[in-house]
């Protein structure tokens, strides 16, 4: 009863009022201090989200400062990370080491940073995981789209998609560590070597060439299952379910007439779908951005399967490192102020990567939908 | 009835003021070699002592040394002594006491299958495992040491620390002094540059790559090895001697380096002794505290704070060996007892 009666009494006041557009109740002096107190309220909550934004990013950036200013843009191109100091001797034109009262005259070198590797292996494993995960994900989606719904499973398989997405990394990680990687190991790994070792062109996948004082040396990878295949292949694991979840709602904003239209002029069932994913493509374009996305920031299962090696090796079965493995590895114990804020250089260029991929990603994926919608 | 409720309840508020009067809260932070002993002498400590709650955190040897900088904690631990820059943080050399708790090794664990026995191995033939130039298990050199075992045709993988840790600072320390061209070209630190091989995280990690490849060598700590059952080789020491690690060559190593303590700030470089019986990559770890004990807030804390250290230095140490860590030997925790002695709060 009451309900009834304040919503008539709205409608009365609302009829009453002098400026009806705005739909605002008569100012009373409590209601008005109310009203005032929620927009600051919802202004507030607005710009909190903006500043925990750009907090982060300016305090990355002041803590960053210092490796900025000492390697500068030479930091993205730059292969040596080396924390510790090392200890060179001094040599003569001969060649002689220097000797002073019975000791080698030595110089110190200090640490140096460089960004090259992570950038590289980031770069590198994202890519894998393109390659393994767009195929299946764009076929799934695709499945998703136009098999399941005639077999009536489409609910439950969009379901279980995303189920897939909402497991943690670490359990990925996990069974990459404990199933995936000594599975490469012992049997993939040994079998590309036996088969493909032998061609010749061939052989920069299964050697690292290693500078020892000065000389290279030809070195046999071994077959350790956790490297840059390995990497690529849980992360392409991971960003399956993103990729097919995205693409199976681009894929559904096609117009129906669109399908019809092709079918009617003759295509087969086969060249429909491929005009499907051309009419999409701008949107499924976005879809494996969002993939990239999360491929190149994913943290925590990346470490434990990729091997940790900050070097730039071009075999997939050498270890690797990310920009994000190399976080989760040496933050916490970097207290040397220098190494520190050279990590935050790389957690910044990361971040930035990041907030591109996300916003083009974005771009086509909304943007592109709402266009589509809206011309219908 | 009421009247007695009201007396229960403020009967029950004086006793836990009573209680959180006397009850003496300390924190440590750094570490995680040496977590484990700490972590029970805390246990035993405090079965003794109820009224003293300590708390250990091991954060990392880094990490522990920012804490007492900071005066976070009231001590701080470390594997790699204090260095000039450390120290002049802490307000320079007559304001910190640094001396060493118990002993300990990294050992090279290796996963080679097929093998009779525990290999041996020398601080070259490891230099250039992890300089990469050493790469297959049967290769002449280990070959040559090993004449008993028949070596797989094997790829070595080298495993390391990824994290800045006191254990690589020990190994990279030892195998410096063994090969020139591997101080030149990798150094020593608590993290550095390593050409080949699989990084892991902390022992664990390491131990996982060991574990899972066959072919991989890697260092760990001692006790780490032992409790998770690692194959571990024995290493040529400075006299000549092939030696299996044990808490008992730990504290050989460590009893030739009485000579090097000196002063307040105790460090002693044990790896590389010459007696007959140490283990060549054995050292120490520390604890940290301020001269003034300015880490602390009352004498009560001061107390509780000192009498916890010398505990650990004297009645402590019988507990090192069962835990895999090589006890101080006797000259050694009498100069760290006089170490600590000096520490003083409020001038007294």
């Amino acid at each position: 009863m009451s309900g009834l009666s304040m919503e008539t009494a709205t409608a009365a006041t609302l009829a009453g009022s002098p400026r009806p557009a705005r739909h605002r109740p008569p100012a009373s002096g409590i209601s008005r201090f109310v009203d005032s107190g929620l927009r600051w309220a919802c202004r507030g909550a607005a710009a909190t989200i903006l500043l925990m934004l750009i907090l982060p990013v300016s305090v990355l950036l002041i803590q960053a400062w210092p490796a900025v200013h000492r390697f500068g843009a030479g930091f993205l191109v730059s292969s040596e990370w080396r924390a510790n100091e090392l200890e060179i001797p001094v040599r003569d034109a001969a060649g002689k080491i220097i000797q002073k009262d019975g000791e080698n005259v030595t110089t110190i070198e200090p640490p140096s940073f460089g960004a090259l590797p992570v950038l590289y292996g980031t770069a590198v494993s994202a890519m894998l995981a393109l390659i393994f995960a767009v195929p299946f994900s764009f076929a799934a989606a695709l499945f998703i789209v136009r098999v399941a719904p005639k077999i009536k499973i489409a609910g439950p398989l969009s379901f279980l998609i995303e189920f897939l997405a909402a497991i943690p990394s670490l359990a990925y990680g996990l069974w990459g560590l404990f199933v995936l990687a000594p599975f490469l190991a012992t049997t993939v790994e040994p079998a590309l070597i036996s088969t493909l070792g032998k061609v010749p062109f061939l052989s920069w996948m299964f050697f690292q060439d290693v500078e020892i004082a000065g000389a290279t040396v030809r070195r046999q990878l071994p077959a350790a299952g956790r490297d840059m295949l390995c990497g690529g292949l849980v992360l392409g694991i991971m960003i399956l379910p993103i990729i097919t979840a995205v693409s199976r709602d681009v894929l559904k904003n096609v117009p129906r007439a669109q399908i019809e239209g092709s079918l009617a002029m003759g295509a087969t069932w086969w060249q429909s779908c491929v005009e499907m994913l051309r009419y999409g493509r701008a949107g499924l374009f976005g879809a494996v951005m969002l993939g990239l996305a999360r491929a190149a920031g994913e943290t925590m299962a990346v470490t434990m399967v990729i091997g940790n090696n900050n070097q730039i090796v071009l075999s997939p079965l050498a270890p690797a490192q990310t920009m994000a493995s190399l976080l989760a590895n040496e933050f916490a114990e970097a207290t040397d102020g220098l190494h520190g804020s050279a990590l935050l250089y790389v957690a910044l260029i990361l971040l930035v990567m990041s907030l591109l991929f996300n916003i083009v990603a974005r771009y086509l994926v909304v943007g592109k939908n709402s266009r589509t919608s809206g011309a219908h | 009835m009421k009247k007695s409720i009201v007396g229960l309840v403020a009967l029950g508020l004086t006793a836990t003021f009573a209680i959180a009067a006397e009850n003496v809260r300390l924190a440590g932070a750094g570490a995680t070699f040496p977590a484990p002993i700490y972590k029970k002498w805390v246990a035993e400590y405090q079965k003794a002592n109820p009224t003293v709650q300590i708390d250990y955190q091991s954060i990392g040897s880094g990490g522990g040394i920012k804490a007492i900088t900071d005066k976070t904690v009231a001590f701080g631990a470390t594997d790699a002594p204090l260095n000039k820059k450390e120290i002049e943080a802490m307000g320079g050399e007559s304001k910190v006491i640094q001396f060493p708790t118990v002993g300990g090794a990294v050992v090279p664990a290796y996963n080679v299958p097929g093998l009779k026995g525990d290999l041996k191995f020398t601080g070259e033939i490891l230099a250039d495992i992890y300089l990469g130039k050493i790469s297959k298990w049967n290769d002449a050199k280990i070959a040559a040491l090993n004449p008993d075992e028949k070596l797989p045709d094997l790829a070595i993988t080298p495993a390391y620390r990824t994290d800045g840790s006191g254990t690589t600072f020990v190994w990279t320390n030892y195998l410096a002094t063994q090969s020139e061209g591997y101080k030149t070209a990798i150094g020593t630190g608590k993290q550095v540059k390593w050409p080949v091989g699989q990084g892991g995280k902390g022992n664990e990690g390491v131990a996982a790559v060991v574990q899972q490849t066959a072919g991989a060598i890697g260092y760990v700590e001692f006790n780490y090895a032992v409790q998770n059952k690692l194959a571990n080789g024995l290493v040529r020491n400075a006299a000549g001697k092939f030696i299996k690690c044990s808490a008992a060559a730990v504290s050989a190593a460590g009893e030739g380096a009485v000579s090097q303590l000196k002063g307040n700030i105790l460090a002693a470089d044990i790896w590389n002794q010459p007696g007959e019986a140490a283990f060549p990559i054995a050292a120490f770890t520390y604890i940290v505290v301020h001269a003034d004990l300015a880490s602390v807030k009352s004498a009560d804390e001061a107390k509780a704070l000192t009498g916890f250290l010398k505990w650990t230095l004297t009645d402590g140490q019988k507990l090192a060996g069962e835990m895999d860590y090589a006890p101080l030997s006797a000259s050694v925790a009498t100069k760290s007892l006089d170490a600590l002695n000096n520490a003083k709060f409020g001038g007294k």
